[in-house]
């Protein structure tokens, strides 16, 4: 070689070759910094959502590899090395912004912060060690459960099965008695006469309207279903599916208020107009998950459809915002859990993951103005405000957009980088906003993102690398040719349609199961929110298609869904245990008999507001304390539900928590719920009013007072022996100098016999 | 019937509520209806309550009671294939290298039972506890082990050991539920399942109470506006309406339910209010328990034994705590200093005031962890054990169980049982019959068929017996 040339070659060498020669011992040094200094405090505070070890990637970021931070996560590149202030992992812990401020809950200490702040500057190094595809990423063969699948009930098409005949005469009249009756005498059963009037008027009253019946006048099933009470009882069942609640699950830092969704209200108000107007639930459907790619006018309420997205517990967090959607959409409206496709593969499940990542596109393509930028908010119609209310809110109001406009001027900061102005917004305002009555409505609603995200697949067991873009598209069980949603939107709208859809055999059989299950008492598939593999199976297969069928054929219409099951004997018959019966179906599998319901603590509420006379019927608007000194008296679905202090007496008596969308309720019985009936505020102040209502008039015998009380609450006469009772326990709290007219009134309200609808 | 005497004493049914003769008969049918009656067990019971501290999420025993000095050597080898064979498969998949337990055993006692550092505490009470080291489960992850330790299923729906319990015995104190299940806050995994009464009557499910609560632990606990008497009145009128109305409702077990937890809820407004509040401790007795949330729970737990309640679960905290896949050494260091201190002062107090001969207390989770660090890491740090249920630990104490004694042996990996298995429904068949009751003969008859909590399984250890 030519020296000239060898020089050359050892120049152009000696750069990388300097480097490479100290790069081990620097990267040792890195290394070993990162492990004894910077790793305890990621595992502290930081591994719990992001890392292999706890199987959880958070906002799709891992901080337990370099390549983990690098990669980073659904904000982006988490750690720029040597870049402290582009670093979101900096900008994050150094608790500037609430939004992405971590760890979400406390704030770390200065010298930690520092010592991070170090690590970034000396070029984040960190182990690469990658874990490879392992076993657990791999469980759940899908082929095999796609195999499966095939055969799977609920998966075929629905079609509509002819009644079978049944040898009673009065048992082969209507469809829904043939079927059951079928079953009974499969099972060596017989159905039980038809309820007494009083009985099946009382039934009918709570199942189509969660009130008593009306003392004056008796109510047909038409008028019933006329009611605007109906919507707020059917409402009330939508809202725990669709986990409804006018908070998110997280606070205002600087303030620690919970962080108010001012509209949510909105949404309430649009679920309780849809069931009174008999919206078609394929419509219901669509209006929920794509009312603005609708059409609908300007002002138009049912904007506030929307709600059923923007209600999510997840403020900020954009992937748990996705889930759960993923998982409310899909169990809410298919009965199919396919948010365990997250992290694998459904185990169980004909759902890979890639479909979680169709649907996780979709939900990411979605901007939710933050709720207190009250004007993203479209104002509606349909709600009217008082003078006097709107002058009140306006002053109220101008005080706080005075504080608001002082702090954006003075440039005020609260902590490290949050505005005040943006602290006050979102705590006194948003407040404000979300009780007063004279906040004009606005509807609760998301939007599209102007470029639609197309999501990558997050490998569990491929932790570097994030899988294929998946693109927006719908489920591969039920779309076999997988053909995309259109390129220049979220995809709502077409995700809709396929839910909504005739064809898709989910849809129909789950809604027509959940309100069976509301107005029988039990269910035809145990699990109303789970059809897929893992579910119950149908108890009368053959009746949830018929219903699902004719529901469908009549406009997917709820009232008609109603109307056909209440008018049928099965759903007439005596709820009187019969031993021999039970003996065979103790759980009523095949309903012999009808199944007493107990009340729900709203209708509890209701019931007791309703028989004071105190209850106010009006419709719609802001939400209201439902205890505590100003408790209202409207309807119960109109109480506030505050994600962030459950509120412990709807607790007590099975109220699900709005964190995720709930399939049933389930029924307790604890003693809190007996200390409610003895000690509540609002028991004994309504026990009292019920009292002052009836108006006992001075010449009334104390039988002739127990009669009327008997008439309001049980709407029967006393029987002698209750009479006896109660004429001791008049004589007994007079000799104390007690009035013992409230004190019966209460024992009324919270006996068993108003709790309990036969 | 002296029973009767006392509960009627202990319904408050007061000098002054005795006046109307009516209410004397409805006071006689009170008592007579209690389906809490104290009832007579199969043959002659050695406890009469449980206290289960329930570590929820899972110790690892091989950092705790369960000592394999043999690991130190392997400490970081993969472990060898035929061992990783007694693996489920799910942990099988992510097994990662041996992991020598960190932290040092010493023996304790008279008895040289071996405790490591993290329980410096309970250790002095070395020579009290009966370790079984030997517990298997049936699978290894939270909620069907929650549902097994609690349910005896892992899957389905069935009644809980402290209903079973309170089905069998009834309940000692009418002023308070005889199944009491106490958390700092929120739920254990599982949820309300981990007490349910399932078929059996739903006044035999537990009542599940926060400790740490800001405000009031129980709403609307009292009733200001009334006198005690002139209420207990209302609730017997109130109380006549409902039997009047059950009994023209045959079969429907909810409404008895409901009677009952009416009047216990009477019974419970002074009973609680003084049940929890913790102010009659003294402060000495406040430290040693340490007034922390984990501490005040079994401080509730050892007041609530004291007032006759017959079974008290304490879960050390929301969800799965001691679940620590990651970062073991950090977690079990803070886990156990929160529960260390308060359960050695438990059973401090126990031997104190006379409750220790008739109460058993269990201490453990739902099961145990791997004696191996999980996945591919290599860094102590972030070393974590897995889920394991072939091989963990339970303790127990009390009068009725041997005391300082070890029963079973695992393998030299801690990854199998190598003597003397003892399964949930082994333990499940120990503690009813430690309250007097045959595992097989505490039957319901449900759908068809009898039920008993330990199904076709279980046998009575009673090497375990003291």
């Amino acid at each position: 070689m030519h020296p000239r040339l060898v020089i050359l070659y050892v120049l152009s060498l000696a750069l990388p070759l300097h480097a490479a020669s100290t790069k081990p011992e620097a990267a040792a040094k890195g290394i070993a910094f990162f492990e004894n200094k910077i790793r305890p405090v990621l595992v502290e505070h930081c591994y719990k959502c992001h890392s292999e070890a706890e199987g959880e990637r958070k906002g799709g970021l891992l901080l337990d590899r370099q390549s983990g931070w690098l990669d980073g996560g659904d904000s982006g590149q988490a750690v720029v090395p040597g870049d402290v202030e582009g670093s979101l992992v900096i900008q994050a812990v150094r608790y500037g912004d609430e939004d992405t401020a971590m760890p979400p809950k406390y704030q770390l200490d200065t010298e930690v912060v520092a010592l991070l702040e170090q690590w970034v500057k000396m070029g984040a190094p960190g182990p690469k060690q990658d874990m490879g595809e392992t076993e657990f990423s791999k469980l759940g063969d899908q082929e095999v459960i796609f195999e499966k699948a095939k055969t799977h009930w609920a998966f075929q098409p629905v079609h509509a099965v002819e009644p079978p005949k049944a040898d009673d005469a009065g048992w082969n009249e209507h469809p829904i008695d043939r079927f059951i009756f079928a079953k009974l005498k499969e099972n060596k059963l017989t159905p039980s006469p038809q309820a007494k009037a009083h009985v099946l008027e009382r039934r009918l009253s709570y199942d189509l309207t969660g009130l008593p019946p009306d003392a004056e006048k008796p109510a047909s099933v038409d008028d019933l279903l006329k009611s605007p009470h109906f919507g707020e009882r059917f409402a009330r069942l939508w809202l725990d599916v669709a986990r409804y609640a006018d908070t998110a699950n997280t606070t205002v830092p600087a303030t620690k208020m919970v962080s108010y969704y001012p509209y949510a209200f909105t949404y309430r108000d649009y679920v309780i107009a849809a069931f009174n107007a008999d919206k078609p639930y394929d419509r219901f459907i669509k209006e929920q998950l794509a009312a603005d790619l609708m059409g609908l006018k300007d002002r138009s309420p049912e904007q506030a459809a929307l709600g059923f997205i923007a209600v999510t517990p997840f403020l900020t967090n954009p992937n748990d915002f996705a889930d759960d959607m993923i998982d409310t959409t899909m169990r809410g409206f298919m009965g199919l859990t396919v948010a365990c496709a997250r992290c694998h593969d459904h185990k169980f499940e004909p759902v890979p993951t890639a479909d979680y990542y169709s649907l996780h596109g979709v939900f990411t393509s979605i901007d939710k103005p933050p709720p207190h930028l009250i004007d993203e908010f479209p104002l509606i119609d349909g709600y009217d405000v008082t003078a006097e209310q709107r002058a009140d809110f306006e002053a109220k109001e101008n005080v706080i957009d005075k504080k608001v406009a002082a702090a954006k001027k003075s440039g005020k900061l609260v902590g490290a980088r949050q505005k005040l102005s943006e602290v006050i917004q979102k705590s006194d305002l948003a407040e404000l906003v979300t009780y007063n009555d004279g906040a004009p409505a606005r509807a609760i609603i998301v939007k599209d993102k102007t470029r639609p995200v197309t999501s990558k697949i997050f490998l569990r067991g491929e932790p570097d690398t994030r899988g294929d873009l998946v693109p927006r598209r719908f489920l591969k069980l039920l779309d076999p040719k997988q053909e995309p949603f259109p390129a220049n939107n979220s995809g709502r709208l077409a995700l809709a349609e396929h839910i909504a859809s005739k064809d898709n055999p989910l849809t129909a059989r789950v809604f027509v199961n959940r309100v069976w299950g509301a107005l029988m008492g039990g269910y035809l598939v145990d699990t109303p929110s789970d059809f897929g593999l893992q579910g119950a199976a149908p108890t009368h297969p053959e009746l949830l298609d018929w219903l699902a069928a004719d529901f469908m054929t009549h406009g997917w219409s709820l009232k008609h869904l109603v109307r056909t099951i209440v008018t049928s004997r099965v759903y007439q018959q005596s709820s009187d245990v019969r031993e021999d019966m039970a003996a065979i179906d103790p759980t009523n599998t095949w309903y012999h008999r009808a199944n007493a319901k107990r009340l729900s603590i709203e209708e509890i509420r209701d019931s007791v507001l309703a028989l004071s006379g105190q209850l106010d019927r009006s419709l719609k608007g802001h939400p209201k304390p439902l205890w505590g000194p100003d408790y209202t008296h409207r309807r119960a679905i109109y109480g506030v539900v505050d994600r962030v202090n459950n509120d412990p007496t709807l607790r007590a008596f099975d109220f699900p928590s709005p964190t995720a969308s709930a399939d049933r309720r389930t029924e307790n019985i604890v003693p809190q719920q007996s200390l409610f009936a003895l000690n509540s505020p609002f028991i004994i102040e309504q026990s009292a009013a019920l009292v002052e209502n009836l108006q006992l008039s001075e010449g009334m015998s104390a039988a002739e007072r127990v009669n009327a009380l008997f008439h309001r609450v049980y709407r029967r006469d006393a029987h002698e022996v209750e009479q006896r009772r109660i004429a001791g326990f008049i004589a007994l709290m007079e000799k104390r100098n007690t009035n013992p007219w409230p004190l019966i009134a209460q024992s009324l309200l919270t006996s068993n016999e108003l709790l309990y609808v036969d | 019937m002296t029973s009767r005497r006392l509960f009627l004493q202990r319904s408050g049914f007061g000098l002054g509520a005795l006046a109307a003769s009516d209410f004397l008969r409805a006071a006689d049918e009170v008592a007579d209806a209690n389906p809490m009656a104290v009832k007579q067990p199969h043959f002659t019971p050695k406890i009469k309550r449980v206290i289960h501290l329930f570590m929820n999420g899972g110790p690892s025993q091989v950092d705790t009671f369960d000592p394999k000095p043999q690991l130190t050597k392997l400490d970081g080898k993969p472990l060898p294939d035929s061992i990783k064979e007694r693996l489920q498969p799910v942990q099988r998949a992510r097994v990662g290298h041996i992991f020598a337990s960190p932290f040092k055993f010493q023996k304790h006692g008279q008895s040289g039972l071996e405790v490591s550092e993290l329980f410096p505490n309970v250790a002095k009470h070395a020579d009290s506890l009966c370790v079984i080291r030997s517990m298997t489960s049936d699978i290894a992850n939270h909620s069907p082990g929650l549902l097994m330790m609690n349910c005896g299923h892992t899957v389905l729906e069935r009644p809980s050991i402290g209903s079973w319990v309170l089905y069998g015995l009834g309940s000692e104190s009418a002023d308070l539920p005889g199944y009491v299940v106490l958390m700092p806050s929120g739920l254990p995994t599982a949820q309300s399942k981990n007490w349910t009464s399932a078929f059996l009557p739903g006044m035999y499910q537990g009542t599940h109470i926060e400790t740490a609560g800001k405000g009031q632990l129980i709403p609307d606990l009292t009733r200001h506006d009334l006198s005690i008497g002139n209420q207990r009145a209302q609730l017997a009128l109130t109380r006549s309406l409902n039997e009047r109305h059950a009994r023209h409702h045959p079969g429907d077990e909810r409404l008895e339910s409901r009677i009952y937890s009416m009047e216990l809820a009477f019974r419970m407004q002074s009973a609680a209010t003084d049940a929890f509040d913790l102010k009659g401790e003294s402060e000495a007795t406040r430290a040693a328990y340490g007034d922390t949330p984990v501490g005040n729970n079994i401080l509730l737990a050892r007041r609530l034994a004291e007032r006759g309640v017959r079974y008290i679960q304490c879960y050390h905290g929301v969800g799965q705590p001691w679940d620590s896949h990651s970062a073991l050494v950090k977690n079990h260091e803070k886990l156990c200093s929160e529960a260390d201190r308060p359960i050695a002062a438990l059973l401090h107090d126990l031997k104190e005031r006379g409750l220790w001969d008739d109460t058993l207390v269990i201490w453990g989770g739902e099961m145990g962890r791997t004696s191996t660090y999980q996945g591919s890491s290599d860094k102590p740090a972030v070393f974590g054990r897995d889920h394991h249920v072939d091989g963990f630990t339970v303790w127990l104490a009390g009068g009725a169980v041997k005391a300082g004694h070890v029963h079973g042996i695992t393998d030299d990996f801690g990854l199998g049982v190598a003597s003397d298995p003892v399964h949930v429904h082994d333990l499940h068949a120990t503690i009813l019959h430690l309250f007097g009751l045959d595992h097989k003969k505490l039957t319901y008859r449900y759908s068809g068929r009898d039920f008993r909590l330990t199904d076709v399984h279980g046998n009575v250890i009673t090497e375990l017996l003291a």
